[in-house]
């Protein structure tokens, strides 16, 4: 397999509405930016991949087609990607299958999405929750909160963990987005803040929710020979895992303490692919999945920053904290940066790749120098993508 | 084609907003889904008030929801009635629901484990006693009467088995 790295990254700032731009626009200002940060031209594109994640947010069943042909991409291969919350890191895989095999040596990743089109925020879920089993699951109209809510219980439950620790992460990631610019909702807020926002299903507040955001995020893979042709250092994808599980909410085989086995498993798989052994010693920075709040503290014990049980003191010895052992979600994540959720998997490797760089301005790690970027969806994280990047 | 209503967004003229044109539209697609090779578990449900899961010739696997082949073995299960007895799993109380279910809110709805069955299923939760609610109740299922059943899953909701 060829190696592969991100030689250009951009994004647009992200927004509740963006009621000035179409989708085809967004996607055009984060191409326009990555391709300026490559020192590339649009001619150099070879191949596109989208990820565009649900055909009602667009108003359109192929929103990649009107996209693709106005980026001036026409007789150029194309595909779509669409895996729910995952669809920004499985498109990312599929482009760094393109390269890797050599179908293709300079490839683009765009990640775009709207959702305030629809007409509130009842239109919004009911178009989420097309994605359930029709066949049996449907019937109950069940949320992401609902399918993500089980698993945070079990924590609650089993370990200790309790509502508080879930607002420290809110605190954590609303006050990182203070130092991202196209952050969506930096806000400096205490524990008592968070615990006083409505709830909506035990034990999830509103302030414990992800963002809905519209944006639209662009990175550039190439080859290692194509890399040398343009002006920035490779970022190198070192390790790239994807998994699943089953698409019901209610439906999971035993394998050990996970609580979200897809994560693991890709989590596990990139590791392996990138040579990555101690996990909390290696990971300087990551971007990774904090649809809800508690979902945050089940993911540092799936990276293995910690043991089983151990999410909840990890957050509050502070190691997660921009300072801390491994510092996750300098952008704010999806609870203070962005969820514009076809370009949240391309955002995050984005994000990574600045920091790889030492280009993340206020929000740096400070020498970080291996970092994972990790998108998910589906019911209760039925998909996931863990990518490894090193600068 | 029928005419569109009186009501449809898609016949509404454009409005303006910050300077910008906003074009009211709808999808709106109606189905009549054919439940295939699973149908016997919704014609059970409705005519006679039972669950109909499957089992694994194979492995043994007794799945509810019913699936027709076992992905571990690869062959046709056989159609099983299921005791309607089981446990919950995991429970919450929802307190916005953006369905028809939004009449009944607050509600419990949490995973149930049928008595054998692989894996637990989504499920409805009713009680008198809230507070005595816990995972790994024993509950037992009770039906809409035959009147009101439509053949969907919320044909059947749990109840505490005291």
């Amino acid at each position: 397999m060829n190696r592969v790295a991100v030689i250009g990254a951009g994004n647009t700032a992200f927004k509740a509405r963006h009621i000035d731009k179409t989708f085809p626009r967004l996607a055009y200002e984060a191409v326009k930016a990555c391709l300026q940060d490559a020192g590339a031209e649009h001619d150099d594109v070879e191949s596109a991949v989208y990820g565009i994640y649900n055909d009602f947010f667009e108003r359109c069943a192929m929103p990649d087609q009107h996209v693709h042909y106005l980026l001036g991409l026409a007789r150029k291969p194309a595909v779509r990607v669409t895996n729910g919350g995952a669809t920004g890191g499985y498109a990312v895989r599929a482009a760094y299958a393109e390269v890797a095999a050599g179908l293709h040596d300079v490839v683009l990743v765009v990640g775009v999405e709207k959702v305030a089109d629809l007409a509130n925020v009842f239109e919004m879920i009911k178009s989420i929750a097309f994605a359930a089993d029709p066949f049996f699951e449907a019937h109950y109209h069940g949320s992401p909160a609902g399918s993500y809510g089980g698993a945070i219980l079990w924590h609650m439950e089993n370990y200790g963990t309790t509502e508080e620790d879930m607002a420290r992460v809110v605190v954590k990631n609303k006050g990182n987005a203070r130092n991202n610019p196209d952050a969506q909702s930096p806000m400096e807020l205490s524990v008592a803040d968070v615990m006083g926002s409505p709830k909506v299903i035990h034990p999830i507040k509103i302030l414990d929710h992800c963002l809905s955001s519209e944006g639209a995020a662009a990175v550039l893979l190439a080859s290692e020979e194509a890399a040398a042709r343009f002006k920035r250092e490779p970022v190198w994808i070192t390790g790239i895992g994807a998994s699943t599980e089953s698409g019901r909410q209610a439906e999971r085989d035993n394998v050990g303490q996970s609580l979200f086995p897809a994560v693991r498993a890709s989590a596990e798989r990139a590791y392996a692919m990138a040579g990555v052994s101690d996990p909390a010693a290696a990971i300087s920075v990551a971007e990774i999945y904090d649809a809800f709040s508690g979902v945050e503290i089940c993911l540092y014990e799936e990276f293995g920053f910690c043991g089983w049980g151990e999410g909840a003191s990890f957050l509050r010895d502070g190691r997660a904290d921009m300072g801390g052992s491994n510092p996750v979600n300098p952008s704010g994540g999806l609870i203070g940066g962005e969820h514009a959720i076809g370009a949240t998997g391309v955002y995050q490797v984005a994000e990574v790749v600045r920091q790889m760089r030492g280009e993340a301005g206020a929000r740096q790690v400070h020498g970080a120098d291996t970092g994972i970027a990790q998108s998910m969806g589906g019911a209760r994280g039925a998909y996931s993508v863990t990518v490894v990047l090193e600068g | 084609m029928p005419m569109a209503d009186e009501s449809d967004p898609r016949v509404e003229p454009m409005k303006e907003q910050e300077g910008f044109a906003i074009i009211p539209d709808r999808w709106k697609v109606d189905f009549l889904a054919s439940m295939g090779e699973l149908s016997r578990f919704y014609i059970e449900l409705k005519e006679n008030a039972r669950l109909m899961g499957t089992r694994c010739p194979q492995c043994g696997s007794l799945y509810f929801w019913p699936r027709s082949w076992c992905h571990d073995c690869y062959v046709d299960c056989d159609w099983v009635e299921m005791q309607p007895r089981g446990s919950i799993t995991v429970f919450s109380r929802v307190e916005i629901s953006l369905s028809d279910m939004r009449r009944d809110v607050p509600f419990f709805q949490g995973g149930v484990q049928l008595e054998g069955a692989r894996y637990p299923v989504i499920a409805i939760l009713k009680t008198t006693d809230p507070a005595a609610l816990k995972a790994g109740m024993p509950v037992r299922a009770e039906f809409l009467p035959p009147g009101e059943r439509t053949g969907r899953p919320r044909d059947f909701y749990f109840v505490p088995d005291e």
